[in-house]
């Protein structure tokens, strides 16, 4: 079953913003990544299925409801957390989120004292007095403490140190392995690849590709820069599955996809200085997806 | 039922602080009362002095001021004023607050409808003015039965009283809508000055011409005391022209909202 549907979604604001046309599907169980660039549109889907705005055109449903005509009873079993948290000053973190859990009719009590435990967080701390990454483990309780069938998280790990991070990531995998799905909204490449089953890439307002983690892991685009002791000739490492290919006085970049023994065969036939194989940034992915698409 | 509780809650402070001022003035002003009724002819000699159309912009009326009533209806007006303000505050919060406190977010993501959302604030907000006018009222008939001299109406006295929270109501309603349409407002408090002190002038500036017509533009002119005391009632019109203005801001208020994008900040 799909939990989110999400059909030719349209939405402009501004000249630029917005969205235009997205559609992709969330199933049941999977941890579903959302990934692009800031600004790419990530948070106006999230906010249209959370129905704080509406979409211009096209439709999306959650747990196979229209989002904006049943909201309130589909977010009975949504968890949300922002990427920016801000809640009432003069509050302290216990009486916030017990207000948070009146809106639920079960008791949460149990549930929202194990969760700050996990996310170590002081209850009777006033929310004011709190850093960001501590108020950001405010909301991740208070998005989770009802124990939702659907989390919807729009870019939730900044501010979190990485131990925290890992933390949050662990109690994702727990409510996953409940049986929570995930939509996990997010611009850096790594954590969506550590966490995700699925994920949708979005570029300016627009769905890229909607892929398996584990064929894009597959296809990895390395990034290899090479550093020479004589210049190269400029068609030296022009073979099938090099992008982007750069040759700038003794130094040569490019990104790669295939097969990476024919580009090790390459480099061990040229005496080399230095040389870096990185992961490719996001920017340089969805560089290569423009390419494809022209 | 949670929200509206926590909305009195997040009041109460505020609640607490305009009823105390409100209770100071009048306090203030009716002791003035018997030291002004012991000198009453040489007052009434410099209140001649003004020109009559400022004497009635400010309410002075030469044959009630000197009765309890009468006197009570002059320092009416400037409680009204204020009272008029704390609505007005209270109105524009509504929806202003979550968006300046960035709390729209949690509030709209919860398993409720906006308009649920809307009416817990809007009873909020009254219920925190009911509060106040009747504290206000008690500490006022304990005032006015100290000089309880002259024919003294009790009805009357309520009637005048409550002519304050309706003049709340209708400043409620005005902030509500007006929150609802310029969202991201950065001061209530300028807001609330700039709209009540407007309709303020208004209402003094065309009471100087006593055209009735023109009384319906300003709110604060819908309660003429001088009619209240004479006839112990309200003007249906201007009652009724209160009533629609409120419904129809409060009515529109909800309709906005619902269907309004609350966008990121």
């Amino acid at each position: 079953m799909d939990v989110i549907e999400i059909k030719n979604l349209t939405k402009t604001y501004g000249k630029a913003r917005g969205i235009s046309n997205i559609s992709f599907n969330v199933e049941e169980g999977e941890i579903f990544g959302f990934i692009g660039p800031n600004g790419a549109g990530k948070s106006t889907t999230i906010r249209i299925l959370l129905s704080l705005i509406y979409p211009d055109s096209g439709s999306a449903a959650i747990f196979g409801k229209d989002c904006i005509q049943f909201a309130p009873e589909i977010k009975k079993n949504i968890g949300y957390l922002p990427s920016e948290v801000f809640y009432y000053d003069n509050m302290k973190v216990k009486e916030l989120l017990n207000y948070s859990a009146s809106f639920y009719k079960k008791d949460c009590n149990k549930r929202m004292k194990e969760l700050a435990d996990i996310m170590d967080l002081d209850l009777n701390k006033k929310i004011d007095d709190l850093s960001l990454g501590n108020k950001k483990k405010v909301g991740i309780v208070q998005g989770l403490l009802h124990e939702p069938k659907l989390i919807i998280l729009d870019e939730p790990t900044s501010g979190l140190d990485p131990l925290m991070q890992q933390n949050f990531f662990e109690l994702l995998k727990e409510e996953n392995k409940k049986g929570a799905t995930i939509l996990f909204s997010s611009h850096i490449l790594s954590e969506v690849q550590r966490l995700c089953n699925r994920v949708a890439i979005i570029k300016e307002g627009k769905i890229v590709t909607v892929e398996k983690i584990s064929n894009l892991t597959e296809n990895t685009y390395k990034k290899f820069k090479v550093e020479t002791k004589a210049p190269l000739d400029a068609t030296y490492f022009q073979i099938s599955g090099v992008h982007n290919l750069e040759v700038k006085g003794n130094v040569t970049s490019f990104i790669f996809k295939g097969n990476i023994n024919d580009v090790m065969k390459k480099i061990a036939g040229v005496e080399i200085m230095n040389l870096w194989i990185e992961e490719p940034d996001l920017e340089e992915i969805f560089m290569h997806y423009y390419e494809k698409e022209a | 039922m949670n929200i509206f509780l926590h909305e009195l809650k997040a009041y109460r402070k505020s609640t607490m602080i305009w009823t105390f001022s409100l209770v100071i003035m009048m306090v203030l002003f009716m002791s003035l009362y018997s030291s002004i009724h012991a000198d009453a002819e040489a007052f009434l000699k410099v209140l001649k002095n003004y020109p009559e159309a400022i004497r009635n912009a400010l309410g002075f009326n030469e044959k009630n001021f000197l009765t309890v009533v009468g006197f009570y209806s002059f320092l009416l007006s400037f409680v009204t004023l204020c009272a008029s303000l704390q609505a007005m505050n209270l109105g524009t919060s509504i929806v202003s607050k979550e968006v300046r406190e960035k709390t729209a977010d949690f509030l709209l993501t919860k398993p409720v409808t906006r308009s649920q959302i809307l009416t817990a604030k809007l009873m909020g907000a009254v219920v925190s003015l009911v509060i106040t006018n009747m504290i206000y009222f008690a500490a006022a008939s304990f005032m006015a039965f100290q000089f309880k001299a002259d024919d003294f109406s009790m009805k009357i006295f309520f009637l005048l009283s409550l002519t304050v929270f309706f003049v709340q109501l209708i400043f409620l309603a005005l902030g509500m809508i007006i929150s609802v349409i310029f969202q991201t407002i950065k001061s209530v408090l300028t807001v609330s000055l700039a709209v009540v002190f407007a309709f303020y002038f208004v209402g003094m500036f065309f009471d100087t011409s006593g055209e009735k017509v023109k009384r319906y533009f300003s709110p604060f002119k819908y309660f003429d005391t001088a009619y209240i005391i004479k006839h112990s009632s309200y003007e249906p019109s201007f009652l009724i022209a209160g009533a629609a203005i409120t419904i129809l801001a409060i009515a529109a208020s909800y309709f906005i909202y619902a269907k309004r994008d609350i966008h990121a900040v």
